[in-house]
């Protein structure tokens, strides 16, 4: 691990063992096209494939949260978890509605009958932290995370500072939500006002990233990840500016000897607009945009990340992310 | 995490004893205690469920924000901290339901003026638990990192250890550390459908205890790595804490005590005290027939026949949830500056299981270290030693 600074800016870098991706289509690891009016699908098939039984008392949040950090900790040899030290931190937005507004709509209709004890026990918020420890058999650090759209990012800086202080070997982070039953509810609940945010479906999704060890058969290194304190007006970032944040990054993170092999990729978030293929043609970075894939949801940028993790070789990737508020969120990654 | 000169540096609290952590230990150290009554908050459809209820008149969600303000405001005027003090503050909070009771406000708002009509259905309309940090830093133009730990009865005792070893790795300079949770009817309701709840009283330890009740709160506690604030502002160390989540049980910290015995021993070595060095404990003490058998069998393991004085809060202000952590160490903290170590309420019989008595008398509070203990949902647990006048 190599630490860099020693503030709530940029911490260190940690080899990143695996990486899974898992969108609205429910297809991990693959761009799959979907559509947003028939959100949200039915996970029950990729449940008996992942899992190889059904999970009949789970819901939605759950089972996604399940299937999405199984696919990243089961591609990775078990001699590498061997004796290990694992914590899980589970990155959401949202939380688990599928369950919340269930058991509070059962509650109200029968003002106060009788709900059922297994719902509420799914609604608590850490129920699918115990049960994805449960399958990973982890225990020790367990954590769920939720800071709004930058949730993900929040549970990553906090992984890499336990990896840091060696209270874990290796850290299990991903960020996981869940649709929302209408686009409206889901629209207030993302706080997207008109012009703070892209234009692009409301999505889901459960992506995940395996941190640390000692950086043999790894797939990259997560360099930093950078949480501002000041604000920004989302409206005003230029373009421009940004241009030079990345390049600055880059400057800073790439040794000049390798500047030539290495290619620079921008993973814009979606609260950031103005940042398309003419950006990139205009400032040599290469362009992902990866909204259309995964849709928006609190946690996208974790499906960002991890589907440019498994799919470029020699790439330095900046994801750009802004909170409604103005909070930026850069997260530094290279790939192998 | 492990030690450092990580300090107190303020806390606040609303309970059902009062609208500051003052004004709460001044009545429970006085015995001005009642039990848990029927709920009026006009959000609240089930008038059968007892909980410990924080007064006031008016809507209940305006009452949830001024829980929360009066909390931070006692907090920051105990520590004196400067504006710019605040701003560069890292915030983490400890919450499950978050604002969640502005859904239930409006909903059950909305059926009152709509007499006769169907009832619609319930929206969600709350940002996730990371609303309430994004809230407050708004309001106090905090700009340090904002983080939310929703993981049930340990939310913000996990935020607090969180903290401490954020500042103990000198990643953030102070923690403001919230723990919030009002009433809700999801949690009501939901504790209901697990039969936890004990209609009579909150009976922590007791051989009586049929199951635990539910309290409001809102607190806060200041977090700061450094022994140079002057001012006889370092009366309280945070010795150390540790966090572990056991996956052998969704609801139960496992009766035959080994869990918590070692969760407990971790904690004593990350402080580095030896069990004889504690001067009380802070039990969870909920009043469920499982965590209390638990917590007992556990504590009598690591401290046989030297058992310290064990109290449990929860008989006073009842269980509050995600807010316990900050909420009980706000109010024992002002318990110990007026040096009273409070007893614990709804005791009557010994559990022969369990083999001890909390302690039933008001103690005077000797400099020293004290343990902390909550259990949760989910396998969590987490611990911590605080040390008064280190």
């Amino acid at each position: 691990m190599n630490t860099t600074m020693n503030d709530n800016k940029t911490i260190s870098s940690i080899p990143v063992i695996a990486a899974s991706y898992l969108g609205p289509a429910l297809v991990p690891n693959q761009d799959v096209a979907w559509d947003e009016a028939a959100l949200p699908l039915n996970p029950d098939d990729l449940v008996q494939k992942i899992m190889g039984q059904p999970m009949r008392r789970a819901g939605r949040f759950i089972k996604l949260v399940c299937c999405g950090a199984l696919t990243c900790f089961q591609s990775v040899p078990k001699e590498t978890l061997q004796g290990k030290k694992v914590g899980i931190f589970l990155a959401t937005g949202l939380g688990n509605i599928d369950e919340i507004l269930p058991f509070i709509t059962q509650v109200f209709k029968h003002d106060g009958g009788f709900p059922s004890p297994n719902q509420f026990a799914n609604s608590v918020s850490n129920a699918a932290a115990f049960f994805l420890a449960r399958v990973c058999e982890v225990k020790g650090v367990v954590l769920t995370i939720s800071q709004e759209e930058l949730s993900f990012e929040s549970a990553l800086w906090l992984a890499q500072s336990y990896l840091a202080a060696g209270e874990i070997d290796l850290a299990l982070v991903g960020g996981c939500d869940v649709f929302t039953p209408t686009i409206d509810d889901y629209h207030e609940r993302m706080n997207l006002q008109p012009g703070s945010y892209r234009a692009a479906p409301m999505g889901e999704g459960s992506s995940w990233l395996l941190l640390g060890g000692n950086g043999e058969k790894k797939i990259g290194d997560i360099l930093s990840v950078e949480l501002s304190s000041s604000l920004t007006d989302i409206k005003k970032v230029s373009s421009d500016d940004l241009l030079k944040q990345c390049e600055g990054l880059a400057a800073g993170l790439l040794p000049q000897s390798e500047d030539q092999k290495i290619s620079c990729l921008l993973l814009p978030g979606f609260r950031l607009s103005g940042i398309d293929e003419a950006w990139g043609d205009k400032s040599g970075w290469d362009i992902d945009d990866y909204l259309p894939h995964c849709g928006i949801s609190s946690t996208a940028s974790a499906y960002g990340l991890a589907r440019a993790l498994l799919s470029r070789k020699s790439t330095l990737i900046v994801h750009c992310n802004y909170h409604a508020t103005g909070r930026q969120a850069l997260v530094t990654a290279i790939t192998a | 995490m492990n030690r450092g000169d990580i300090y107190i540096r303020g806390w606040g609290a609303v309970t059902t004893l009062g609208w500051s952590a003052s004004e709460s230990a001044h009545h429970l150290i006085a015995g001005d205690v009642h039990k848990a009554g029927v709920c009026l908050s006009s959000h609240l459809t089930n008038r059968d469920f007892k909980a410990f209820e924080v007064a006031y008149d008016g809507n209940p969600l305006d009452k949830s924000l001024k829980m929360l303000d009066a909390s931070i405001t006692e907090a920051f005027e105990r520590a004196g901290l400067s504006a710019s003090e605040i701003a560069e503050s890292a915030l983490l909070v400890g919450t499950t339901g978050g604002i969640f009771i502005r859904n239930e406000f409006e909903f059950t708002e909305s059926v009152r003026q709509n007499p006769g009509k169907e009832s619609p259905p319930i929206a969600c309309r709350n940002r996730g638990p990371g609303e309430v940090a994004d809230m407050i830093a708004q309001k106090y133009g905090i700009r340090g990192l904002p983080l939310t730990f929703s993981m049930a009865c340990v939310s913000s005792s996990n935020a607090l250890v969180v903290a401490a070893q954020l500042l103990s790795q000198k990643k953030i300079k102070r923690a403001i550390v919230i723990g919030f949770e009002p009433l809700l009817n999801l949690t009501l309701q939901g504790f209901a459908s697990l039969l936890l709840y004990d209609s009579e009283q909150c009976r922590p330890f007791c051989n009586m205890r049929s199951g635990m009740q539910i309290g409001e709160a809102a607190s806060c506690v200041i977090l700061e790595e450094g022994a140079s604030l002057g001012g006889g502002k370092n009366k309280f160390l945070f010795s150390g804490g540790y966090l572990f989540n056991d996956n052998s049980s969704l609801t139960s910290a496992g009766t035959d005590g080994e869990l918590v015995k070692n969760v407990v021993l971790q904690t004593l070595d990350k402080a580095g005290i030896a069990p004889e060095g504690i001067v009380a404990v802070k039990a969870h003490g909920t009043g469920t027939r499982d965590n209390d058998l638990s917590e007992g069998r556990g504590l009598a393991k690591v401290f046989g026949e030297k058992l310290p004085p064990v109290i449990s809060i929860k008989g006073a202000i009842g269980h509050c949830l995600g807010a316990a952590g900050t909420v009980e160490t706000a109010l024992w903290l002002s318990c110990l500056e007026e040096g009273t170590i409070p007893c614990s309420f709804g005791f009557t019989e010994v559990d022969p299981e369990i083999g001890f008595a909390p302690s039933q008398v008001n103690l005077p509070a000797r400099d020293g270290a004290y343990l902390f203990t909550f259990f949760g949902f989910g396998g969590t647990c987490t611990s911590y030693v605080i040390t008064k006048n280190p």
